[in-house]
């Protein structure tokens, strides 16, 4: 016989996070829901007068931010996967005893702020660096080129800030990845290309999809990168809601824009996980279908 | 398939529960006051705690405990002012309720000054307990055109925004006009702040910003817009163009004066120049807000700092341009140079063109889209 305790259990495990939740995403997504349809100032406050045109006025001032800040964030996310998955793969199957070390470099870091490295990779870009000399040297950017306040270095900064977000999730789906399975495969007569298409690829496809997610949705709303690293043409959506908050203290059109950028993220997800598969996502869900 | 249709079914359960939610919210709403009733902040004997907020690196920390000293007066010194809309945004709905959050002072920038006046947030100023103050006020600021006879604001320090460039590098930037000569195509930055950048502008194409109207106003942004789509301006700074100037990734900015004192202690090639068509003056001015738990504090506080001595103590840390009579004086025996210093001490020549700081003209409506489209410049 359960008890009216053994009933309660799984409430109060669950009480505190739920509270944490409501408290700080519930609430904070009504209050700025509100805003997001009312009208008025810091002066006057603000009355509900479900302003629906906050949103299209606010999609229409800001759709080349808007259009920025998801292409940055898709190339930056392309990157990161194309310069993760060998090194992920590296780590994974080749690192032997310094394993461990690579892992530590992936993450080391994290130890330091997100602002303070950001901030030195504009001493890193900046015009007179050996870095950019050498990029002129090479003719990759013309000899009075710049690569500071550039899109190419708003894109550096997001792929180097969100990548270990890529990395981490590719080497975890890699190892776990079963190696006899690369044994069949070239038993089979498949060539390492095939096999690496056809095998592993496939297998480790829940570690790609989750390190895109990972990076893509932070990389999208990011304003910091944009600040320190680009100019005065690569502002990204993120750049304009901070300013309509704290410069015009215009928080309806800031919270339409936040929710505006909330549900482009949840399409753009939606579509991209129905089209890559949930099983690839959350496991085989064979067995939770079958209930 | 089933998981989807019941994220749906949950989506739609969660959409219909922020409806309830915002309908039941709607029935709250902030107001503000007006300042035809407010209270004139009470004097006396000055005892307990002051609190103090201000902007960072705008004091010797001597001052402070100096002051403690002398007085008795227990200071909690706020660099909590970052920015006036930021602050503002901040204290707003404290003050909202006529709560000060314990402060008995606030140190913001004249428009943001007179636009707290407006609402109330302010109290009036007892002139028989700032004797020190209007003794010592340079006459120039005695009468700013936001509060005539200093109802409610008392300058903390002033400076000018102006040019701050290589003289090395670029040797020949006399007017902001030249900020958008070719020759310095991508290496010149302008102030994100609307107040300091587009009046200068305005001026260097021959319209005084005081009687400018909202048109001149979206003129002078066009313009800026026209050069930033161009790949003429590097970027929009706030206080932080000093590096890129010191790398010379930059060789000429839109900045201030004290800052520029700063930067050239560091590196002599940078140097302030004040733009040939004049530049934009302000001062921060310290208030007493509504709700003040400590204003006889507050008035010897401010009476303290506008003793030339003490005064000059935070002249000699801060850079900018003291509201003090007597200063001068004091600092030619301490530190001659800085004396001398026409960015310190401006001479009436020196700030001929010079013109006070202005807000967008009209009502808020028309004053936000003046703010509007230049955040759509700045943040392009």
């Amino acid at each position: 016989m359960t008890t009216l305790r053994q009933r309660l259990l799984p409430y109060g495990l669950l009480g505190p996070g739920l509270l944490w939740l409501v408290l700080f995403f519930v609430l904070p997504m009504v209050i700025m829901a509100w805003y997001s349809v009312s009208t008025g100032s810091l002066e006057t406050g603000w009355q509900l007068t479900w302003a629906f045109s906050n949103y299209t006025e606010a999609i229409s001032n800001y759709t080349t931010q808007f259009g920025r800040a998801f292409l940055y964030a898709a190339v930056a996310t392309v990157i990161c996967l194309l310069l993760g998955y060998p090194l992920a793969y590296a780590i994974a199957f080749k690192a032997g005893r310094w394993q461990g070390l690579m892992l530590f470099a992936v993450i080391a870091p994290f130890f330091t702020t997100y602002l303070v490295r950001t901030i030195a990779w504009k001493t890193i870009l900046d015009d007179a660096s050996p870095i950019v000399s050498f990029l002129k040297t090479i003719q990759i950017i013309p000899a009075d080129g710049r690569v500071l306040a550039t899109s190419g270095a708003v894109i550096a900064g997001l792929t180097y800030n969100f990548r270990p977000f890529m990395i981490l999730p590719l080497y975890a789906s890699l190892e776990r990845l079963d190696l006899r399975l690369l044994e069949a495969s070239r038993d089979l007569y498949a060539s390492a290309v095939q096999t690496f298409f056809r095998v592993t690829l496939p297998l480790t496809a829940p570690g790609i999809i989750a390190g895109i997610l990972l990076t893509f949705i932070p990389a999208v709303g990011d304003y910091v990168n944009a600040t320190f690293l680009g100019g005065a043409n690569q502002s990204m959506i993120g750049n304009v809601i901070q300013a309509q908050y704290l410069v015009v203290n215009d928080y309806s059109t800031a919270a339409a824009l936040s929710f505006t950028l909330m549900v482009l993220i949840l399409v753009a997800v939606t579509f991209y996980i129905r089209f890559a598969g949930t099983e690839a996502l959350m496991g085989d869900d064979e067995e939770a279908g079958k209930q | 398939m089933m998981p989807w249709k019941r994220s749906l079914k949950m989506l739609l359960v969660a959409t219909a529960g922020l409806v309830a939610a915002l309908t039941v919210a709607a029935c709250s709403s902030g107001g503000g006051t007006d300042s035809s009733d407010v209270p004139t902040a009470p004097g006396g004997e000055a005892s307990g705690t002051l609190n103090i907020s201000n902007w960072p690196l705008y004091i010797d920390e001597n001052t402070i405990s100096d002051f403690e000293k002398k007085t008795g007066i227990k200071v909690k010194y706020n660099e909590d002012v970052n920015s006036n809309t930021d602050f503002f945004g901040k204290v707003r709905p404290l003050l909202a309720s006529g709560d000060s959050g314990g402060r008995s002072i606030v140190t913001v920038t004249d428009w943001m000054s007179q636009k707290m006046w407006d609402l109330g947030f302010l109290q009036k100023l007892n002139p028989d307990d700032l004797t020190t103050v209007f003794d010592n006020l340079i006459p120039s600021l005695e009468d700013p055109a936001f509060d005539p006879g200093r109802e409610y604001s008392i300058p903390w320090q002033s400076g000018m925004t102006g040019l701050v460039v290589r003289k090395d590098l670029a040797p020949d930037v006399k007017s902001i006009n030249d900020l958008f000569d070719p020759k310095y195509k991508g290496k010149v930055t302008m102030l994100d702040e609307l107040r300091d950048t587009v009046p200068l502008v305005m001026k260097a194409d021959g319209v005084d910003p005081v009687d400018a109207d909202k048109q001149d106003w979206l003129d002078a942004i066009d313009k800026v817009k026209k050069a930033k789509d161009d790949g003429q301006l590097r970027r929009f700074t706030g206080n932080d163009y000093g590096q890129d100037l010191a790398k010379g990734d930059v060789v000429a900015a839109i900045g201030w004066s004290g800052d520029a004192v700063q930067l050239q202690a560091d590196n002599e090639n940078i140097e302030y120049i004040q733009p040939e068509q004049g530049c934009m003056l302000w001062s921060d001015n310290m208030s007493i807000p509504i709700g003040a738990p400590n204003s006889p504090a507050a008035y010897e506080f401010m009476n303290y700092v506008y003793e030339p001595e003490n005064q000059a103590q935070i002249v000699e840390y801060v850079n900018y341009i003291s509201p003090v009579k007597g200063v001068k004086e004091v600092l030619t025996e301490k530190d001659p140079k800085l004396a001398d210093n026409e960015l310190i001490f401006p001479s009436e020549e020196f700030l001929s063109d010079c013109t006070n700081q202005v807000s967008p003209p009209g009502d808020a409506a028309e004053q936000k889209e003046v703010e509007n489209a230049w955040i759509s410049v700045t943040k392009g």
